[in-house]
């Protein structure tokens, strides 16, 4: 498949991509709506949006990996109708997708990971690869685009940092000749350092005429960078227009201008009590591990019974850590304790005394982190709470008292199955979202961690979970909710922590927490946080 | 078919598949070479179909969590080779020999476990070590000779282990217990899956009928000759107790959830890294009753006791329904796996299969099963 030839009059003036009137559905979740997009010759184009909003599934319509006819609408390409069967397709066409997760072979250098795939030969039937050949042109590839002084050859990548292998990624996408280069929030984990080497070679990437795609949420850098600036909400466009006649307070706007809906339910607000509260986060420092640099520094909140705290924060924040953490199950402490009631939880800590103690945890993600797929609803259920079903006089499991006790569970969450034996993989999304949730509660728990608790789950199983969470705080169990939706935090919290660059960008009570408040806050980049990276970087 | 029948039924579907298998198997083996079938050789089948089984058992304690143990094998002929050797040159007590090599294999094993956890090295790295580590330790300890089981041919606990039967009256009596018992689970199990759903009764009623069929077969047929082997008792045990725990208890469960995905396992609150000890622990126990049983099968101890038996365990448990990638498969499955192992062994040396050929066998047999594993995975 050639690219068609472009005209300079054609150039000038037609879009070089162009998506019109597009929907995409994932089962019964609508990811995109309706979004118009076009991308001009030479310019950089920001693509802005909160978590969800459409901004992945946008770009992997633009790259192929959603194949034409897997969506509605129209794409076009070039001034062509794209008709993209896979990434290949995308890539012969010149439109190269560096996306989150790098994907480079860690044991291999610079230079053969610039030409995995199409190294130089020589010898007969070009069975040898020619390495001198190859270096020399991939030296040459980094000179031509100014970055021989950040990245050596024959570096292997895993001893690189994030913000060069970031770079080695532009450079093998854009090593042929590519027209269109689209980035998924590329300056998520660099150094300022690394950032300013980045912004530069992307300037210089527009000064060739290459037109470029870039997420982010950083406003300050999408300000910086970029022409024009889209901002995608519940899968439309909501705003298109230069950068130069907008601010980031209507970006922002645009952002969350969403109306709160009746899907809450009433909930009273729980009046911050004198007693004890039931778990004291007391100036948590966090590490990965032994040699990693800071994730979360000096963390302090406290939860009361019957509250629910919400935590937001962007992509990468932290928030999943956070939650892990008080479950024993990530990270290195390096300072502060944590209080459940008046005593302090011991660390190190296994989720088995974390859940025994009466502190539980419904995971993102739930098909890796929360189900056993191709086990029943029943064994899934019972998994956190075995040791309650243990017979006193043997060691044996009490299956009369599990199967009542599963069956009277799933009746309250109203879980729809089958059977307490079909297995979990055959459930609707917010049917398994229940499974977990219902796994916690048979724990018996006082403290709950929520991490995105109706991700990729409908709106009616939604809505029940959201009861659910309002009976468990009338109940006076603390409840700690992390969620990328603003509206489902801001209509369960009582208060709502901030996390932005590792710390805490501040607690909102109900009334303070506007949606443009907390995103302004989870956006700002103080100059603490924004310096914290480029400490790891002189460590490393 | 599939979607009228449940989960369950479809396992046990596969089940009568395998003993489909089992009869064509006996059949040709029977027909090639008649004396298959004579009451002294399905004696000798019964005593090896329980020393593999009851190693299979054991690494299907550590293939449900997805682990594997490739120095079984090896274990066996070292534990043998310790008895062995305390009895024959240091004039220990066969109890107290045994004893100690049941502790040695425990505290080998368990440190195997505890060094896969807490490294979080592949079980196949470790135990492949293992393999060649015992297998050097036992050649040492036996001095590369043939150590025999008793001073003399004189009985004792260990030589005992595959010379004494169980005699024909005592024989029948527990069968027919043994039968009672399990149509008495049967029956149990039936209600409750009744109350969960619509059930296929003549599945049901089949699954009880085979193996008390089977049962009866076999103790009707021992019964020629001079009654049960000690070694199908120590497997009756064997096989109920692991049963019992991986169908019953807490261990079981996670055993199965961690095989299912060990990061959900762990944030539920399973202890994922003593589990896995403990079945490593376990493992080793097994390790040594079979080394026990094989090398008095042997009557001595000798370097090739106890060779390649992983890899047969491995087959069995593939054969028998469990996944390698973990969190599938269950006891009788791997008394069936064991089965159709023992058969193909044992038919092959009654018929002179030139050794040459009875690797190739065994290999092809592997490597199906595991093809087999692939296929079934995706189509659930």
């Amino acid at each position: 498949m050639s690219a068609p030839a472009l005209t300079p009059n054609a150039a000038a003036t037609a879009p070089v991509l162009q998506l019109r009137g597009v929907r995409k559905r994932f089962g019964g979740i609508v990811a995109l709506a309706g979004v118009d997009f076009s991308l001009q010759p030479g310019e950089i184009h920001a693509l802005c949006g909160e978590n969800g909003a459409g901004k992945s599934t946008l770009i992997k319509i633009l790259g192929g990996v959603h194949p034409t006819g897997s969506f509605d609408g129209e794409y076009l390409a070039f001034g062509q109708p794209a008709r993209l069967q896979s990434v290949r397709d995308a890539t012969q066409l010149g439109i190269a997708v560096i996306y989150q997760e790098l994907v480079l072979c860690e044991g291999l250098t610079v230079a053969q990971n610039l030409f995995l795939g199409r190294e130089p030969t020589h010898g007969p039937l070009g069975l040898f690869v020619d390495h001198a050949r190859m270096r020399s042109e991939a030296r040459e590839l980094l000179g031509r685009f100014g970055l021989q002084n950040e990245l050596d050859i024959d570096q292997p990548i895993s001893t690189l940092g994030v913000g060069q292998k970031q770079l080695v990624e532009i450079v093998r996408a854009l090593h042929q000749q590519s027209r269109v280069l689209i980035l998924d929030e590329p300056t998520a984990a660099l150094s300022t350092r690394e950032i300013t080497t980045l912004l530069a070679l992307l300037r210089g990437l527009q000064a060739r005429g290459v037109a470029l795609v870039y997420i982010s949420h950083k406003l300050d850098e999408v300000f910086a960078l970029a022409d024009r600036i889209t901002v995608l909400r519940d899968g439309r466009s909501v705003m298109s227009a230069p950068a130069h006649e907008t601010d980031a307070a209507s970006v922002i706007r645009h952002m969350v201008g969403r109306t709160l809906t009746e899907l809450y339910p009433a909930r009273p607000l729980t009046q911050a009590s004198t007693e004890t509260p039931l778990l004291q986060v007391q100036s948590l420092s966090l590490a990965a591990d032994k040699k990693s640099p800071l994730r979360l520094r000096d963390i302090s909140f406290q939860l009361h019974a019957g509250e629910v705290l919400g935590i937001f924060g962007l992509m990468g924040a932290g928030r999943s850590e956070l939650l892990l953490h008080l479950l024993g199950a990530w990270g290195e402490r390096r300072q502060g304790q944590v209080l459940l009631g008046a005593q302090p939880l011991p660390w190190p800590l296994t989720p088995q005394e974390a859940i025994r103690r009466g502190l539980v945890l419904v995971s993102e993600e739930r098909r890796r982190y929360g189900l056993l797929m191709d086990s029943s609803v029943g064994e899934n259920l019972s998994l956190s709470s075995l040791s309650s079903l243990t017979r006193p006089w043997l060691p044996l499991l009490n299956e009369e008292l599990e199967q009542a006790r599963n069956t009277a569970i799933s009746h309250k969450l109203r879980i729809k199955a089958s059977g307490l034996q079909q297995p979990v993989r055959g459930l609707s999304g917010g049917n398994q979202q229940k499974v977990v949730l219902g796994k916690a509660l048979l724990c018996q728990p006082q403290v709950v961690l929520l991490d995105e608790p109706t991700r990729g789950v409908d709106v009616g199983a939604k809505r029940e979970i959201y009861e659910h969470i309002s009976q468990l705080s009338a109940a006076g169990l603390g409840v700690i909710l992390v969620s990328s939706e603003l509206p489902e935090l801001l209509g369960l919290s009582d208060r709502v922590l901030v996390l932005g660059g590792g710390q805490a960008r501040g607690l909102f009570t109900r009334e303070q927490a506007q949606p443009e408040v907390l995103l302004a806050a989870a956006l700002s980049q103080k100059p603490a946080a924004a310096g914290a990276p480029t400490v790891t970087q002189e460590v490393r | 078919m599939t979607s009228r029948l449940a989960f369950q039924d479809r396992t046990s579907l596969a089940m009568l598949a395998l003993l489909a298998v089992l009869l064509l198997l006996g059949t040709v083996f029977s027909i090639a070479a008649p004396q298959f079938l004579s009451a002294r050789n399905l004696s000798m089948l019964l005593i090896e179909f329980s020393m593999t089984s009851v190693l299979a058992l054991g690494m299907l304690l550590l293939i449900l969590p997805g682990h594997i143990d490739l120095s079984a094998g090896s274990g066996v002929g070292l534990t043998g080779g310790i008895t062995a050797v305390l009895i024959m040159h240091h004039q220990v007590p066969a109890p107290l020999a045994m004893l100690v090599a049941l502790a040695v294999a425990l505290l080998v094993w368990r440190g195997m476990g505890h060094i896969i956890v807490s490294q979080s090295i592949p079980a196949f790295i470790i135990t492949l070590g293992g393999l060649l580590t015992c297998k050097g330790v036992f050649w040492l300890i036996i001095q590369n000779t043939t150590v025999p089981v008793s001073p003399g041919g004189a009985p004792n606990l260990l030589a005992i282990l595959t010379t004494y039967y169980l005699p024909p009256r005592p024989s029948y009596v527990l069968a027919g217990l043994t039968i009672l018992v399990l149509a008495l689970l049967r029956w149990r199990s039936y209600q409750q899956q009744k109350l969960r759903g619509p059930v296929d009764k003549e599945l049901q009623l089949l699954s009880f009928l085979v193996p008390a069929q089977v049962i009866a077969l076999v103790v009707l047929c021992c019964g020629q000759f001079r009654g049960l082997p000690l070694p199908s008792l120590i497997l009756l045990v064997v096989a109920l107790f692991v049963h019992v725990l991986l169908t019953h208890t807490r261990f079981g469960r996670a055993l199965y959830a961690i095989g299912s995905n060990e990061e959900a396992a762990f944030l539920s609150g399973i202890p994922v890294g003593k589990t896995v000890v403990a079945a490593y622990t376990l493992m080793g126990a097994l390790v040594a009753v079979t080394g026990f049983m094989q090398t008095a099968y042997a009557g001595a101890s000798t370097t090739t006791v106890g060779d390649l038996m992983e890899l047969d365990a491995v087959a069995a448990c593939v054969i028998g329904g469990a996944s390698l990638r973990g969190g599938r498969g269950s006891a009788l499955g791997v008394l069936l796996g064991s089965l159709v192992m023992a058969c193909l062994l044992s038919g092959m040396s009654l018929l002179a299969v030139p050794p040459e050929a009875r690797f190739i066998a065994r290999g092809v047999v592997l490597a199906l099963s595991a093809w087999l594993d692939v296929r079934l995975s995706k189509l659930s």
